[in-house]
């Protein structure tokens, strides 16, 4: 499992691993980037991950030499630290009105409602990077059942907090934007706070479980949000 | 010196007009774009002739249309983009230093050369501070692009502004040239080599979807690259779309994408290609990293 380094411009570099996306993976990846920043947090000033992929710039192309150096020298491989305990509680309104796409998806899989939503909220999914949209979470683990081609044609609003399906993925939409995934539900919790130094509160390599909610709870957690809780 | 508060007045604007600094570092973890300046080296002179910080936010005009007036004496720069300017209905150069006095008015008409017009402020403007940037961001900053009647904070100096006579030059000529500096992006290697060619002799022209996300170039580029898995993109990232497109990330860019990156430009590059205006031509130069 030894990544392949590519220096990419005078400031960007770039790890990719050719393996599977795994928890294993995932355990390099942060290792990595954990023994990256003890090393050399000040010479470094975005550390970004994709599901193969860990890239970094620099503050200043005259550190690459020495980082150079560095990275040769690591083995990555060798990554001991485990990943994160923590299970995040997400409480999901699977309905027709918080998820617009639930009826035709169920319909579409030949599934009834109550069993797309059990298949959707027994695992526990893995996060392995925020994108997309500020607080984005990219979730490993969706069922293969339920894995869905993203719309031909995508909506011009899906409202924040909705909870969806795309391909061999599933997450939670922050903010309002427009999306191609099949809605299935929302989650009334706020997912992203700029005002907070660290805006979101799940770590790269916890988990998520969604917990069905009525529309009742829906619309009091709405009205009284509040942080998710974990166990 | 006294720190009183003065405030710059949007009294007419087009659309396109924000506040943008050195950007947002060390937030992209969380999914959160850099945004800041898309011209940095044009937004960083005005910035230095004004004594300011470099990365002091100033106020980025991307179409003509603009109005403002200062409640406050002041001193401001202008650099970037030629463009018609009005100082209390005069015509005075959209380039250098201006001393500003209490209910002095600035207009910003059409653009001759370039795209971006940088207005930088003695100590920059103090709009608030989110995730350590000014940059005016959907989802991140309460305002996203200004609109009439918008108040922006700055500190006014209490007593007249005073510089020395000299002109600095400002040579604008570099946004001119057609040639951008770029390295192979990650998936470059995966392109057969006759398009790689392509890409190296042929000139592109930047399409009329631009903005500050991205910049689309209109020629087509046809490959058999197949989507990848998501990964990290920067600005100055050229994705190549599974229809062809070409597409030029900028400052207010996703953190992450799932189309092959085949090149990355330069800094310099990113600050030449934010100044090019629709239908203008430019060319990749490859350089090894």
């Amino acid at each position: 499992m030894k990544p392949q380094f590519r220096q990419i411009s005078p400031l960007i570099c770039e790890f990719e691993w050719e393996d599977e996306v795994s928890d294993k993976l995932l355990q390099q990846q942060i290792s990595l980037r954990e023994e990256i920043k003890k090393e050399f947090d000040s010479e470094i000033s975005e550390v970004k991950m994709g599901f193969k992929t860990l890239s970094l710039r620099l503050s200043n192309s005259l550190n690459f030499p020495v980082i150079k150096e560095w990275l040769a020298s690591v083995k990555p491989e060798d990554a001991q630290i485990p990943l994160p305990e923590k299970i995040w509680q997400i409480p999901v309104c699977y309905s027709k009105d918080t998820g617009r796409d639930l009826q035709s998806l169920a319909e579409a899989k030949n599934i009834a409602i109550e069993e797309l939503i059990a298949l959707h909220s027994q695992p526990l999914y893995r996060l392995h990077f925020y994108g997309f949209l500020p607080g984005f979470m990219y979730l490993n683990g969706l069922p293969k059942s339920l894995f869905t081609p993203r719309k031909s044609v995508p909506d011009r609003e899906v409202p924040a907090g909705s909870v969806a399906i795309g391909g061999s993925q599933t997450g939670i939409y922050p903010s309002s934007s427009p999306g191609g995934w099949h809605l299935i539900g929302q989650t009334p919790i706020e997912l992203f706070n700029p005002k907070s130094i660290i805006p979101v509160f799940a770590e790269v390599g916890e988990r998520i479980e969604f917990t069905p909610i009525s529309s009742q709870d829906f619309e009091r957690l709405k009205r009284h949000p509040q942080q998710p809780n974990f166990r | 010196m006294i720190r009183d508060i003065g405030y710059l007045k949007i009294l007419k604007t087009g659309p396109g007009t924000s506040v943008q600094d050195s950007g947002r570092t060390g937030v992209a973890f969380y999914g959160v774009p850099i945004s800041g300046a898309l011209d940095q080296r044009s937004c960083g002179w005005a910035n230095h002739l004004l004594q300011n910080q470099k990365g002091d936010a100033a106020l980025e005009i991307c179409q003509p249309g603009l109005k403002i007036q200062f409640d406050s004496p002041t001193l401001i720069c202008l650099a970037g983009a030629k463009a018609e300017v009005k100082f209390n209905g005069n015509s005075i150069s959209s380039y250098g230093l201006i001393e500003i006095q209490a209910y002095d008015q600035l207009e910003i008409g059409a653009f001759h050369e370039g795209s971006v017009l940088y207005l930088a402020i003695k100590n920059g403007f103090q709009s608030e501070q989110v995730l350590g940037s000014r940059s005016w961001m959907e989802g991140i900053t309460a305002n996203i692009y200004s609109k009439k009647g918008d108040q922006i904070p700055f500190f006014s100096n209490s007593e007249t502004p005073k510089y020395t006579a000299a002109k600095p030059r400002w040579d604008f000529s570099w946004t001119q040239d057609m040639s951008l500096e770029v390295y192979p992006g990650p998936e470059w290697d995966l392109l057969d080599l006759k398009t790689q060619k392509k890409i190296q002799l042929n000139s592109f022209s930047v399409s009329s979807h631009k903005n500050r996300m991205a910049i689309q170039l209109t020629e087509l580029l046809p490959h058999s690259l197949p989507e990848m898995l998501t990964a990290p993109v920067y600005p100055g990232t050229v994705q190549l779309t599974s229809g062809g497109k070409m597409i030029v990330l900028m400052k207010d860019a996703q953190v992450t994408g799932g189309y092959p990156r085949v090149l990355q430009l330069s800094e310099q590059a990113i600050d030449q290609i934010s100044q090019k205006c629709p239908s203008d031509l430019i060319r990749f130069e490859l350089k090894k990293p």
